[in-house]
């Protein structure tokens, strides 16, 4: 009976270098194909309201575009605005589309007023929304 | 898989499958004791287990269907014991006494969807449901609750 | 509880244990009637974390509800899925391809191996082995960085479709999951040996909370607690997925106490980790894994389904009833902790009070599964919805 075994390994922590990542002043190394933040590309978008009907969280609506933007193809002029608050980030939306229209990131910082809906990126991905 | 169906075949009202490979056995509500009585001295203490029990309303029918799963220990065989209840009154006979297992599922199919459990001492409402819901005699499962 | 006849004592002691954190943290409480150290009975109360999951899957289309169901628990979240997914299955009659099947193995069996750890971890926690608790935890993150390479996050997996599963596997992630795999073996077997060997945990565990087979089946008890007892209890044997086909030993112990769970659990770390390498290694390439998600079909036949998945606590069961609308009609969701920690009352009777939590932890209880039922709030008379996001909150 004894516990050798952890105790070396305790020691061996001891003098070693933490596992815990500080994470505000280190980055968290994170995959590619993380599922992150995601928007629509509005220069494929349809308008076809698919991805706000099959949200498992309610988290996306259709809003109305902007006067000044003009795009290829939406004879509705609607446009999907993910609520990044409400969303679980189960991309189904993403799969879902039938013109592949969303662009996904592996961005998981999400935090912040400003970054609350997908609203600014998606129009700037037609130039327009604010910077 | 004859060994139970063996046991229960006088009372059987009709058998068919549920997906995947499961012996569906409809037995009338008055028997389900008794049934499933004769299932425990077929198969032993240790040789089969309730799994599950699932209540379905069904308004248009004036029915609450009561499933009892029970698994046969070794050989993972699911039988399936169904019975019809009228919506208005659905009283059946607990098997608490037989299979003590049954306890949590009849508890929850009081709490949810008011089948009451003749025998068994332990249901009441707020099991699960939240107080407001259990206080205005709702049984949020039932189809026509409004919850 | 299910003990029906409870010699009541005059002077005795109620503890309640609970509702905030009786063991690890989770919300339930066990009201423990003590006399002097001694047990007397327990009851368990619950309720305190009820979202109605299955009435808001019968508000919610089949296709959403793949999504909500993986809600229903945070730490098994794809068994929930696959149980649905494939009883799903059943009723529209579809078959995934091999490739798919071998990827739902291996995802369930990286959360087997993720949730054994943690429950492993915090029984070293409960028992003041802190030291124990932070190192197993650091193994884990390894597992949850394979998932994430799998899955695409760490946690919630969302990895199963209709038909298939949401992405696939390339040959770089197969060597890097294998890679974790290797490194993670031998940290399994110290962390059995520190088990087996150690004193502390040796005197705390063992003897402790005893369960007999013919407690066992009469009780409904499934999973790790029904193998602790030498109980032959796993639903994996069905063969479900790619089980009838990936070689595994099922771990049966016959101790009956505490101690025996935990091992248990330990020796399926070790099992899981030997089926995840087989699957890829042996990773079939008969079709796409990844079915087309714009093309599934949306029109559900009459039907019903019953279905059994081997979660990490234990047997899970869904059944789903289609009535050939878009919603189902009845979705039942039977967890294992449901029947574990409910049915286990009597198991507590005889020891001491400083044995509850142990006893609590050896079920790996998890109260999110356990009592995802019903909805409401119906404050201020006005019907509220518990909406999908507000789940995501009682997660664990």
């Amino acid at each position: 009976m004894g516990k050798p075994s952890l105790l070396k390994e305790v020691l061996k922590w001891f003098i070693g270098r933490p596992v815990t990542i500080q994470y505000p002043y280190e980055e968290t190394p994170i995959e590619n194909r993380f599922r992150g933040r995601h928007f629509a590309d509005l220069n494929k978008c349809t308008g076809c309201s698919l991805c706000a009907i099959e949200c498992p969280a309610d988290a996306i609506t259709m809003e109305k575009l902007p006067e000044e933007v003009s795009v290829p193809k939406n004879p509705r002029r609607i446009y999907p605005v993910i609520s990044y608050g409400k969303c679980v980030y189960c991309y189904r939306c993403v799969t879902v589309c039938p013109f592949d229209a969303y662009i996904t990131t592996n961005d998981y910082k999400i935090t912040g007023p400003a970054r609350l809906y997908s609203r600014d990126y998606s129009l700037q991905s037609v130039g327009g929304g604010a910077q | 898989m004859e060994a139970l169906s063996e046991l229960v075949k006088k009372y059987a009202l009709t058998t068919y499958s549920m997906k995947p490979n499961r012996l569906v056995i409809e037995i009338p509500r008055d028997r389900v004791k008794e049934v499933l009585k004769a299932i425990k001295e077929g198969c032993g203490d240790t040789g089969i287990y309730v799994s599950t029990i699932v209540g379905t309303d069904f308004p248009d029918k004036k029915q609450v269907r009561l499933d009892y799963y029970l698994v046969t220990h070794p050989d993972d065989n699911v039988y399936v014991l169904r019975t019809w209840l009228p919506r208005e009154d659905p009283k059946v006979d607990s098997i608490l006494d037989l299979f003590p297992g049954a306890l949590s599922g009849e508890c929850e199919t009081y709490d949810l969807l008011g089948v009451v459990f003749e025998g068994n001492l332990f249901i009441r409402r707020e099991f699960f449901v939240p107080t407001d819901v259990a206080s205005k005699e709702v049984f949020p499962l039932r189809k026509d609750s409004g919850v | 509880m299910a003990v029906d006849k409870v010699i009541e004592i005059p002077v005795s002691l109620e503890v309640p244990i609970g509702p905030q954190h009786p063991a690890l943290h989770e919300p339930v409480m066990l009201k423990v009637y003590a006399e002097g150290e001694e047990v007397v009975k327990v009851e368990v109360n619950t309720g305190y974390n009820h979202r109605g999951i299955e009435k808001l899957v019968e508000k919610n289309s089949f296709y959403r509800n793949i999504f909500i169901v993986s809600r229903v628990c945070g730490i098994c979240n794809i068994v929930h899925s696959n149980a649905y997914v494939r009883a799903v299955e059943q009723v529209m009659g579809i078959e995934p391809p091999g490739r798919a099947k071998y990827l739902r193995v291996l995802a369930m069996e990286l959360e087997r191996i993720h949730s054994h750890m943690i429950i492993n971890a915090i029984m070293a926690e409960v028992l003041g082995y802190d030291t124990l608790f932070m190192y197993i935890m650091r193994d884990r993150e390894k597992v949850m960085k394979a998932k994430e390479i799998l899955t695409g996050n760490r946690v919630l997996g969302d990895y199963l479709m209709v038909g298939g599963v949401r992405r696939d596997l390339s040959e770089v992630d197969r060597e890097r999951i294998k890679d974790v795999l290797i490194k993670l073996e031998p940290e399994v077997r110290k962390y059995i040996r520190v088990f087996e060997e150690d004193e502390t945990i040796g005197k705390r565990l063992r003897g402790v909370g005893v369960v007999k087979p013919k407690d066992v089946t009469l009780h409904g008890l499934v999973g790790p607690t029904a193998r602790g007892s030498g109980v032959n209890i796993d639903a994996r044997r069905e063969g479900y997925d790619a089980y009838g086909e990936v070689p595994f030993n099922i771990i049966v112990r016959s101790d009956m106490d505490s101690w025996s769970r935990m091992m248990v659990r330990w020796h399926e770390t070790i099992e899981s980790i030997n089926m995840c390498k087989y699957v890829l290694e042996n990773l079939p390439s008969d079709g796409p894994a990844v079915p087309d998600e714009t093309k599934l079909p949306r029109k559900f036949p009459v039907g019903e389904a019953f279905t059994r998945v081997e979660a990490p606590r234990g047997e899970l069961t869904y059944y789903v009833m289609s009535d050939g609308r878009q919603n189902p009609w009845r979705v039942k969701i039977r967890t294992p902790s449901f029947n574990n920690i409910i049915n286990s009352g009597f198991s507590y009777i005889g020891y001491t009070i400083a044995d509850v939590p142990v006893i609590l932890t050896s079920y790996d209880p998890c109260i999110s599964c356990m009592e995802r039922a019903i909805v409401t709030d119906l404050r201020r008379g006005e019907k509220k919805y518990v909406r999908f996001k507000d789940l995501n909150r009682g997660l664990k």
